[in-house]
């Protein structure tokens, strides 16, 4: 407990590495005008691991493609030692919440593809991707096609072709939604693993909750639409962590404050999806 | 045991077709051509109709032995491989070029594809006396007709298959900060990998019938050409003959396209 607080007090005294400033993103205009993203603002520092958390539809992604330089078009600014983003940064790598190995190459040329950009030899490309492969449980795949493989597998191969290509911070969207909560915890802990011994710093959206907590080091909470930071949870839970951490009553402390907030704005977004429907209905 | 067969067939009807299938299939293809042929061999004997119309398919078999002795046959075919060849070639390469630049580019395919469209279903032969004013008699002015059918048939489904690319596929790429050259090598080249080979599959079909129909208007060499000279002398045994040739070799050329290009019909 006391060496997890100091590890934050040292971490509060460094400079943020991504600072998301006053991020606004809407997308169309006039009376059908969607705003994804208000007024988001909150910062990482090197090496931690934060969470971004919200409801289906609250902006998640369209957040996570600006920080990634994805979209332009937005007002407010994203950071990166202190300079503004124009397009991908280096130093940011990205893993998709859609599908998004190449159906005609093989996991291990999935894996590859970042070193193969970079002109990397081939035998060093094939023993590092060998190596994240390996990492994310898929070794004796190698040389099997996106389509022999299940949604899960797909989704430990993209994971690995973005963490092969070393990034210094590692953005994710929903990367486990497609995996069971088994594999999720497992794969979990090889996350944390690597972020802890390479102190990469880290992004992920989510809608899971307990995820969020057994990973981060701080949880921001998304209102639904439009798009607001609620709330910034810190998550003092010692590290290293693994899975276990689970089980705790810290945890499960966590869980419990954290859900109250989640649920006001989950129940929110049901709400307008069933009143939509019902305007459909009515209209239809 | 009829339940597990069917079951395989259920999961594996996607990669491979079952065998009795194509054994049906196989059976039903030989009886209709059996029934075919004794239907045009008892015709042609029956006297009902004008002997040189329907000749026996004795004497068709016999002509067909003929044509494949003759050097004439097999210089007119090397004529007309060589026109279909550069057809495609020229074709499939201008076309390749337009389509990326239609289905990357919104304003041009905002300002020219319709154009395409209206342009891609009339019959290319009526451009033919165009082609000869420029291009002469000889084998140029079937070359340009056979790329010019090709080519909208390529266009257009390399700019369909642009445009169906899997967007987060761009994304990642981009991600990774894929220079322009590398996007377009390793990924748009090989997400549209389908639908323009199947592109060139087509083209091949359009440049063929393009080329023959071009030397059977005006030429002095070729398949086509051929073709009309048989005609002109009303040796109809020959006439089919060269027909039924005709149509095995470009089958030939499309089963290899299809084996080159790895789609299979
Ligand atoms: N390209 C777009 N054009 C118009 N509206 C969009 C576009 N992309 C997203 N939106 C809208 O913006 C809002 C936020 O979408 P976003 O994909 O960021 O949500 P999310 O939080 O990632 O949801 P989920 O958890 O389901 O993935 C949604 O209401 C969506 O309809
Ligand atoms: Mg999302």
């Amino acid at each position: 407990m006391t060496e997890a607080s100091s590890a934050a007090t040292v971490a509060s005294a460094t400079q943020p590495q991504l600072v998301i400033d006053n991020v606004f993103k809407q997308f169309g205009e006039g009376p059908g005008a969607v705003i994804a993203v208000d007024n988001v603002s909150f910062d990482v520092k090197p090496g931690e691991f934060v969470s971004v958390i919200g409801p289906s539809g609250c902006g998640k992604s369209t957040l996570f493609n600006i920080i990634g330089g994805l979209l332009d078009e937005y007002s407010g600014n994203v950071m990166i030692e202190r300079e503004r983003i124009a397009g991908p940064h280096k130093a940011v790598g990205m893993v998709f919440q859609e599908e998004s190995t190449f159906p005609w190459r093989s996991v291990m040329d999935n894996v590859a593809f970042p070193l193969e950009l970079q002109g990397v030899a081939k035998s060093e490309r094939l023993d590092r991707a060998a190596h994240f492969i390996d990492l994310v449980g898929l070794k004796g795949f190698e040389k099997r096609m996106p389509f022999e493989l299940s949604g899960g597998m797909r989704q430990r191969v993209s994971i690995a072709r973005t963490l092969v290509s070393g990034p210094q911070i590692l953005l994710m969207d929903e990367p486990f939604a497609a995996l069971d909560e088994q594999t999720r915890l497992l794969l979990g802990d090889k996350i944390t693993q690597i972020q802890q011994e390479l102190h990469q710093t880290t992004l992920l959206i989510t809608h899971n909750l307990t995820e969020a907590v057994q990973l981060s080091d701080r949880i921001v909470v998304m209102t639904y639409r439009p798009g607001k930071v609620k709330r910034v949870v810190n998550i003092d839970l010692p590290r290293p962590r693994t899975s276990d951490v689970v089980s705790s009553d810290a945890f499960g402390h966590y869980v419990a404050e954290i859900w109250a907030d989640l649920r006001e704005e989950a129940s929110r977004g049901m709400q307008d999806s069933e009143n939509m429907q019902r305007g459909r209905a009515r209209r239809g | 045991m009829a339940a597990s067969g069917e079951i395989r067939t259920a999961t594996m009807g996607f990669r491979a077709k079952p065998n009795s299938m194509a054994r049906q299939t196989n059976i039903i293809r030989i009886a209709i051509v059996l029934i075919i042929a004794v239907s045009w061999e008892a015709l042609s004997r029956s006297g009902l109709v004008f002997k040189d119309v329907v000749p026996s398919l004795f004497s068709i078999g016999a002509a067909i032995g003929k044509l494949l002795t003759l050097p004439a046959f097999y210089a007119n075919l090397q004529v007309t491989a060589w026109e279909i060849f550069l057809s495609l070639a020229i074709g499939s390469s201008l076309g390749i070029f337009v389509g990326i630049l239609l289905g990357s580019n919104r304003f041009m395919s905002f300002a020219y594809e319709h154009y395409v469209y209206y342009l891609a279903p009339t019959p290319r032969i009526i451009f033919f006396p165009v082609m000869i004013m420029w291009f002469g008699v000889g084998i140029a002015s079937k070359i340009a007709l056979g790329a010019l059918s090709c080519f909208f048939t390529v266009a257009l489904s390399t700019a369909g298959g642009m445009r169906e690319i899997d967007k987060v596929l761009i994304r990642v790429g981009k991600s990774f900060r894929a220079t322009p050259m590398q996007m377009g090598l390793k990924i748009y080249l090989p997400a549209m990998r389908v639908p323009v080979l199947n592109g060139i599959r087509l083209g091949f079909g359009t440049a063929t019938v393009t080329c023959l129909l071009a030397e059977t208007k005006l030429s002095n060499q070729g398949l086509g050409y051929m073709i009309m000279q048989i005609y002109s002398r009303f040796d109809m045994p020959s006439l089919y003959g060269l027909l039924i040739i005709v149509f095995v070799v470009a089958g030939i050329g499309n089963l290899i396209l299809g084996k080159v290009t790895g789609t299979s019909a």
